[in-house]
Order: structure tokens, then sequence, then C-alpha cells
């Protein structure tokens, strides 16, 4: 039993009013005095070309054009969108060979909808008349959609740092042999009875967050740059455009504004570098950009696709002996987020089951496609898809029942977690499996489906993950968190890390009441952008379990201040005091008390008594404040369940039920944890049936709109159960492990798993369209397709 | 490019407007008028964000020019909710949990008015039909089916409203 009265519950949403009445003020939103309004001229023909010729002047006579700018009206400094650089050491920035490769304004169009030149007018509709007037000449380039096209010895450089138009590979001074993992896998899969070995596609999925990408910028008359952007790290990004722009950081204001949903697309900057260069060239202006969904699709960073090689070998009593994988990714135009993804793929690989030898390299190519970068998930589900595949194949050669091999097999407390030397601290997957299979009634539907011949056949599959709880040992986690004690005994916790939508703020704010001992309604929590402390923003699912933590210990300082003086007020030692209700009272006698406020208020009002000419209680406002470094990482675990339906003459694929079954540790807020597991099913759906971005041959985008790029909607949804396993974790702040990317992971496996118990088939190239289902269908012979094509 | 001059009722305001003849409700509303409940989303009617009412017929402002709407009645999401009182269908928002980043929600509020003024007691097969223009990327859906299924149990005087609905459909 949880002595907590704050912590644990479905607090209301401290955002909920602003969002149901609309009145909740995105970048677009937000109009200021004499705003001007900014337009980005992109090139949508080619995907790859050099601008031989740009002429901005008509463009400039155009009527209500204030100011044109090309690439030498801007800073010629290049940039890296990624905030990457920012989180590591020196010498590991070294040794990953991070670049700065991006130009505000480029010469080099290296994808679809790279920005040529930009234009400022008084109103929007000004600066996209201006936009038409410009001219720009082209030289084509070959166009690269793929790592094996780019990598080609006689392929177009996309920059001269790095040669073969290879981003990143695993660096050789970090992983010998340029891989991830331990033990001898030659030797090892040698001892195999069973191999089993695939090559899957990934797809290029898109975050499609509801809130398009605004923002707008002011150089101030004190020469001060704002700029107001819903980016999911506004402390970094302070520190990016200082260093493009050459300014010191206290030069740089960011302005968090609300944010509609992020999942990684608002991972450092996307057009801040533009938006301020056009606020810097018109100074006393604020000057607002606002990117078209069709623009934004373009501009965005999406997950990274690829080809996906991975073999596993194991004793044919199901004993796990090697892993050997292989992940090249189609990083698209430039370099940001290159390491990142091709490392954490392997990461989650190693993280999960117990192969006593594991190889994974990690390697990214250039391309023409539209960027990559963060999206929930971060390589997690890619790996997913082709390792729970493969496991299940396995499972299917050495008899073993999915669940109860994974059970068996999957790393738990002590093992190395995704990093080595840093072990899971808690695990309860097997309760997480054992609660799924019974929701699903696994046991049952995997003989009734087992023998199936009819035109639509069903199945059931699982698929497990682990994720992360912030980035901690591999960047550097850190926070700053204040917490101001009003005068009043209320209190105002001030935290640079955003709330993207999750009902992070909510979940922080019960953590800071619950430390305090103050009424959630009396502790206020704001977001000042990065006029608060250090921190590095919304990412990694680190929000609760590193922010959390850095709260609780601000306020834990706080509260150390107040005890400190109730107990001379009270001649009771700190330690044997506690407090409820905004009163600190002797534990042993709880009528020895006094009120948190009669302590604030004298503190803040501090008089002498003219009387006695003594002065009244201790004086000072009370402030709690840490700088917070994440101690430890405790990884998240998951395990998914489907049920599916699938049409053999159709190729259709239902999901009838999702069960996420996921051990979190604990839920702050059982309500918002239930939201992202749920949302997280959405999105895992999504990269696995329906979402790819796709290109034509030469790199032009084919569907970047809601009509064209199928996300699930209200009706395609399955039947959802959510389960919360909570296990308190020992690290945590009250046992809480993250919960924000993982719940799209393993619904992706699940599916791939169900599909392959339904037909008996299984399907390298997500998404699993009906196209491919068909196709499969056709070449294995299977159900009533064929047959009736024959007699057609 | 002219100018038309319309009368709008805005949220039980009377609005006489000159608007450029290619502007959108949804420009006139956001840029004109500063009412910024109505999101932008697709501007192509794709993704159900700026969904408002128009003499309660729920439509996507992006489509429709606002020299066209000259003497409608528009419901916005803002429109619902008085002196910050929650109306409740915002309520129900509110109490199961469905409102995450919040940029689809006063396109699903005032989507979820426009269904249970014609069906006062959707199935929910019917509420999800209802929602398919309107995309959400957060939830899942799953909390908003719920509270729609909440803001229905809880209309008031439902059983009057839902009579009235039906006369006005029929006729």
């Amino acid at each position: 039993m949880n002595a907590e009265t704050i912590v644990g519950t479905s607090a209301q949403r401290v955002d909920v009013k602003d969002k149901a009445t609309g009145q909740a003020l995105y970048a677009a939103d937000i109009q200021l005095p004499g705003m001007l309004y900014g337009k980005v001229v992109r090139c949508w023909e080619h995907a790859h070309a050099r601008v031989v010729r740009l002429d901005l002047s008509q463009a400039a006579k155009s009527p209500g054009v204030v100011k044109v700018l090309g690439p030498a009206d801007v800073t010629r400094n290049k940039y890296n969108s990624s905030v990457m650089d920012l989180m590591v050491s020196a010498q590991l920035h070294d040794m990953l060979g991070d670049i700065d490769d991006q130009d505000i304004f480029t010469t080099h169009v290296k994808y679809q909808g790279d920005a040529i030149c930009g234009i400022i007018a008084k109103s929007e509709e000004a600066a996209e008349r201006a936009a038409a007037k410009v001219i720009v000449e082209y030289e084509p380039l070959p166009v690269y959609l793929t790592a094996e096209a780019s990598k080609q010895p006689d392929a177009v450089q996309f920059t001269p740092q790095k040669p073969g138009n290879r981003a990143f590979q695993l660096p050789e001074a970090m992983f010998p042999g340029n891989a991830l993992g331990g033990g001898d896998v030659d030797a090892a899969m040698q001892d195999a009875d069973i191999v089993v070995e695939d090559v899957f596609y990934v797809p290029k999925q898109k975050q499609c967050q509801m809130e398009p990408h605004a923002y707008i910028a002011k150089l101030d008359n004190a020469g001060r740059l704002t700029c107001w952007t819903s980016s999911q790290m506004p402390k970094l990004v302070q520190a990016k455009l200082a260093k493009l722009f050459e300014l010191p950081m206290s030069r740089v204001k960011i302005n968090a504004t609300v944010i509609g949903g992020g999942f990684g697309a608002r991972l450092g900057m996307i057009s801040e570098p533009q938006a301020c260069a056009m606020a810097m060239a018109v100074p006393g202006h604020p000057v607002k950009l606002q990117t078209l969904r069709e623009e934004d699709w373009a501009i965005s960073p999406s997950r990274h696709p690829g080809k996906y090689w991975m073999k596993i070998g194991l004793r044919k009593d199901g004993t796990p002996l090697a892993c050997d994988a292989r992940f090249e990714n189609y990083k698209g135009a430039y370099y940001l987020d290159a390491s990142g993804t091709a490392f954490t793929a392997g990461a989650w690989l190693g993280g999960m089951y117990k192969f006593p030898a594991l190889r994974y390299k990690g390697e990214s190519y250039f391309t023409n496609q539209g960027l990559t970068g963060a999206f929930r998930g971060y390589g997690n589900p890619q790996t997913n898809f082709a390792l729970e595949q493969l496991i299940d194949r396995a499972c299917a050669q050495v008899g073993a029942d999915p669940v109860e091999w994974r059970k068996k097999w999957h790393k738990g407390v002590g093992d190395d977690g995704w990093c080595p030397g840093v072990t899971y601290p808690s695990c309860a997957l097997d309760e997480c499996l054992d609660r799924g299979a019974a929701a699903i009634d696994w046991a049952a539907k995997r003989r009734k489906y087992a023998n199936q011949t009819g035109t639509k056949r069903r199945g059931v599959g699982c698929a497990v993950m682990n994720h992360t709880s912030g980035a901690m040992p591999m960047l550097l986690e850190h926070t700053v968190c204040t917490v101001k004690i009003n005068e009043d005994a209320t209190a105002e916790v001030v935290f640079a890390c955003s709330d993207m939508g999750q009902g992070s703020h909510t979940a922080l704010k019960q953590i800071a009441a619950e430390t305090l001992g103050f009424p959630f309604g009396d502790v206020q929590l704001a977001n000042p952008g990065s006029d608060a402390g250090f921190d590095i923003g919304a990412h990694a699912s680190r929000t609760i379990y590193v922010g959390g933590a850095a709260v609780k210990a601000a306020c834990e300082d706080a509260k150390r201040q107040l005890f400190a003086r109730a107990s001379e007020a009270l001649q009771v030692p700190a330690d044997q005091l506690d407090i409820r209700d905004k009163k600190i009272f002797a534990k042993s006698d709880p009528a020895r008390s006094i009120d948190v406020e009669s302590i604030t208020r004298a503190g803040v009002y501090h008089f002498i008594d003219p009387m006695t000419g003594k002065p009244e209680g201790a004086p000072g406002q009370i402030q709690g404040y840490v700088s917070f470094f994440a101690p430890h990482n405790s990884p998240p675990f998951g395990a998914s369940f489907a049920e599916v339906e699938v049409d053999t003459e159709t190729g259709e694929v239902r999901v009838l039920e999702l069960v996420n079954a996921h051990d979190i540790g604990r839920a702050i807020n059982p309500a918002a944890v239930e939201g992202q597991l749920e949302g997280g099913i959405q999105q895992g759906l999504g990269f696995v049936l329906s979402e790819e971005t796709y290109y034509d041959s030469q790199g032009r985008m084919l569907n970047n709109s809601f009509t064209d790029y199928k996300m699930f909607g209200p009706s395609d949804m399955p039947k959802i159960k959510t389960i919360l396993v909570e296990n308190a974790d020992p690290v945590g702040p009250f046992g809480a492990k993250s919960v924000g990317e993982s719940g799209l992971v393993s619904p992706v496996g699940a599916v791939a798993n169900a599909i392959y118990h339904a037909l008996g088939i299984q399907f390298m190239e997500a998404p699993i369209t009906p196209e491919k289902v068909l196709k499969g269908i056709n070449e294995k012979g299977l159900g009533g397709a064929r047959e009736r094509a024959r007699a057609c | 490019m002219k100018d038309a001059a319309i009368t709008l009722h805005i949220n039980g305001e009377e609005h006489k407007l000159n608007v450029a003849v290619n502007r959108t409700l949804l420009e006139v509303l956001r840029d004109q008028l500063g009412m910024t409940e109505t999101k932008y989303g697709c501007g192509t009617g794709e993704c159900g964000a700026c969904t408002v009412l128009v003499d309660d017929r729920a439509i996507n402002s992006c489509l429709a020019l606002a020299a066209t709407m000259d003497g409608k009645r528009i419901t916005t999401a803002a429109g619902f909710a008085h002196f910050g009182e929650l109306n409740h269908i915002q309520q129900a928002f509110n109490d199961e949990a469905a409102i995450q980043c919040g940029y689809c929600t006063p396109g699903m509020i005032v989507k979820t008015a426009s269904l249970l003024a014609k069906n006062p007691d959707p199935t929910e097969h019917e509420i999800r039909h209802a929602l398919e223009g309107n995309i959400c990327r957060c939830t899942g859906y799953e909390k908003i089916v719920k509270a729609v299924q909440k803001a229905a149990r809880t209309a008031p005087g439902r059983t009057v409203k839902a009579d009235a609905a039906c006369q006005e459909v029929a006729q």
C-alpha cells in the first residue's frame, strides 16, 4: 500500500480548460504588434540539384514585401538541427563524427523542400505572392533514394566530410569491429542447431503531430533575439541558435509555447534558424513563420527507414546462442541524428534477450529522401519488427511457445540493459506477459487458430520490448529545477522541460505537491523556456524519470529548509518532523505543530519588532534548487498481444484486439499513462500495417497529406486493453519508470507475429500492406485468392 | 482582391465584416477576428482541426469561403464554454482524460456536438464513424470515444433536446 495521496491518482490535467475551449496558445495563435510574416521559398521540383541562378529582384518589388533574403544575406555558418552534439562530451563528439552540414538557405538542394531563400512581408499572402516571383534555375543531380545507390563510388558527395556518403557507422574506437555487443558470434553460430536469418525493410514513418510547425522570432532593441517555438527542448535550442548566430546565450531567449504533439518531430530545431535569420534582418519587428502541412511533412525529420539484416542462432532446446545484425538506414539529406538511431536500434536489441554473443552494426547513408531524425521509439520499432519475427520463427522451429520462450530468455534484474554496465534495477516483464496472455486468451486462441483453411483467418501474436528512461549514460542527463515557496505557503516549480501534450506537467505537479506535502492546487508549474535553468528537454522518455526526480529533489530541498525553521520553532529535531496539509508537526506528538504559512510569511515579510528590537522568525524566502544528474537508468518493459483477421482474398489485415501490458514501475497519473500506451498503439499499428512516406523515382513525395498517408482512424482502431504493471522501481521517483515512447514499439512485432500465426507467412517489409499480404499468399499458394485467380 | 461585406453570428455575437473574397472562414476567424481556438491542421479538409458549426452542421472551416457564409450562425469550441465553465462535452473530454496535446480537441468537441444533436444516443460504431474526419495522433481515440459516450449520457435535458433535433432532421 502506498502512503501517497496525490501521486498515483488521475489528477485533472493542468491545461484541460485551455485546451477544451481552444484558448491554449500554440505558436501560430500568437499575434504581436508590428508583426511581419515570413515565407521560406523551397525547392519543390528537385530532390537533388545545384542552384545555378537565384534572382530575387522581382520578388523584392512585389507589393507588401519588406525584405528578401538569399544565402548571402544570412550567416554562412553551418548548423546541425539535432542537439546530439550538445549532449555528448567533446571526446565522444569527435569519436562519433558529428558534423554541421545544414545551411539556412542552400545552393545545393539535397531533398525536396530544401530552403532556397526567404521573404519577409506585411502579410502572409503578400509573402506567398512574392515567393512565386523568385526565379531559381537548377542543375539537376542524380537522385539517390537508398543507401545502395548513394554509396556507389561515382555518386555525388553530400558533404566532403563524409566520404562515400556514409554519414555514420559505429566508431571503431568505441565499438571494436564497428560492432556493438560481445562474445564470439561466428563460433556461437557454428554451435547453433537452428539458425534463422532474413533481411527486413522498415518504413519512413512520419510523426504527423497535429500542429504544423510555426515560429515567431524577434530581435529587440536591446539586441536580444527571442524565438517563440514549440520545440521539445528550449534550452538546447537556445544554445544552438546562440552558436549559429554567434550571440552570447544571454542574448538568445526561447519562449516555449504550447506544443501540439511532438513524437520526436520537435526534437532540436526545424525552422528556428530561418525564422531567426529573418527576424535579424528586420530588428524591432516580430516575424511569424508558419508552415503548411505539406511543407511540414517535407522539412521535419521522419523515422529512419532502411534495410535491417538479422540472424539468430539457438540450440534445439531453444537456448539462444548468438545474434548477428546490421541496420543500414537511409539517413536522408543531412547528418542530424545519424549517430543516434544507428546506435540505439542495436542498443534495444542488446537489451532484450540473453544472447551470449551479439554483434550489431549500424550505419547511416545519405539519401535524397527527406530528413530523418527522432521519432518516438528512436530505432526501437525497427528492431522490434525484425527481432520479434525471427524469435517467433525460431520458436516455431524448436517447438517453443512464444510467450514461454520470451519469459525464459528475456533479460531482467541485474542483467545489462541497453548499455553495458548499466543493469536493470527492476523488471516485471513476466507479469506483463502473463497478464497480457490472459487478457487475450492466448493459449486457447493459439490452439484454435492453428489449422485454418477458410478465406478469413485469424491469428494471435505477442512481442516484447525494452526501452529507456532518459539517456544516461550515453548522453548528458541534466535538469535544473527551482521551487519557490511563496509567502502564502504555495509553491511555484520552474523547470524548462516541455509538456508535448502527454500530461507530464500534471504528473510533475503531482510529484511536487506530494513531496512538499502541499495540496495539488497550491502548486504551480511553469516552463518559462530558456529563462529557466538548464535542461536537455523532453526526449528519451526522460521527463518523469529524470525530470520528476529533479522536481522531487528540488522540493525536498525546500522541505528541508522548511523543516529546519520548524525545528527551531517547535524545538523538535527536523528528522522527527512530518508534514501534512501544510502543517509541520512532531511525529511523536502531532499536536506540536506549526503552519507552513507562518514560517513562509515570516521569512518574506521579515520585520524587526520595534518593541524588542529583535527579528520575528527566520529571514529569507525559501527556494528549493537542484542541478540534477540522473544516477541511473531504469528501462521500462512491455509486452503486446495482437489478434488479427487476415482476408486471404483481399490481403486486408484487420486488427481485432491489441493488449499493451507495460511494466512502468509506478503510474504517477494512471489516466495519463494509459493515454501514452493507447496512443502508442495507434502509431505502432501504423508502422506495421499502413504508414510510409513514398517517393517517386526523382525523390518527390507522393503522399505528404492525410488522405494519401494512411494513419489508423477511429474506425480502424481495434479493441484496446492497456495493463499497467506497477512494480515500483528502486531508483525512479515514487518508483516510476518511463512510458512516453514504449507503447508503440511492441505492437509492431505482435501484429507481425499474429499475421504469421494466421497465415504461416512472415513479411519482411513494413508496412505490411494488403498488396504485400496478397503477394505473400500467392507465393505460398495459400487460401482462396490464388485458386480463384486460376479459375478466372 | 475584392472584399465582400458579410455578417456572421459567431458564438452568439454579431460581426459585420469586410472579407477578401478569397479568404476561408478559418482565415477570417483566426487572422481577422483573432479567434484562434479554431486550428489549422492541413488546410485541405483532411484532419478536422478547423471544424466549426455552421447553423448546427459541422464543417471544415478551411474549405469554406468566408464570403459565402453571410448571415450564418457559426459556433466554435470556445462558444460552448461560458466564462470558463465548460459545457458537458468539454467536461466529458476532461473527465475521460481525452485531451493530450489538445490541438485536435476544439474540432473534436465541435464534431461531437453535431453528432449528439443529430443522434443523442450513438453506438460506439456510430461515434467512431462520426469522428472519421477528425484526426487525433495522441490518444488512439480510445478515451475520445469514451468522452463522447459520457457527453451523450450527461447532456442536459437530453430527451427534450433530442426530440427537437429529430424533428428538425425530419423536417
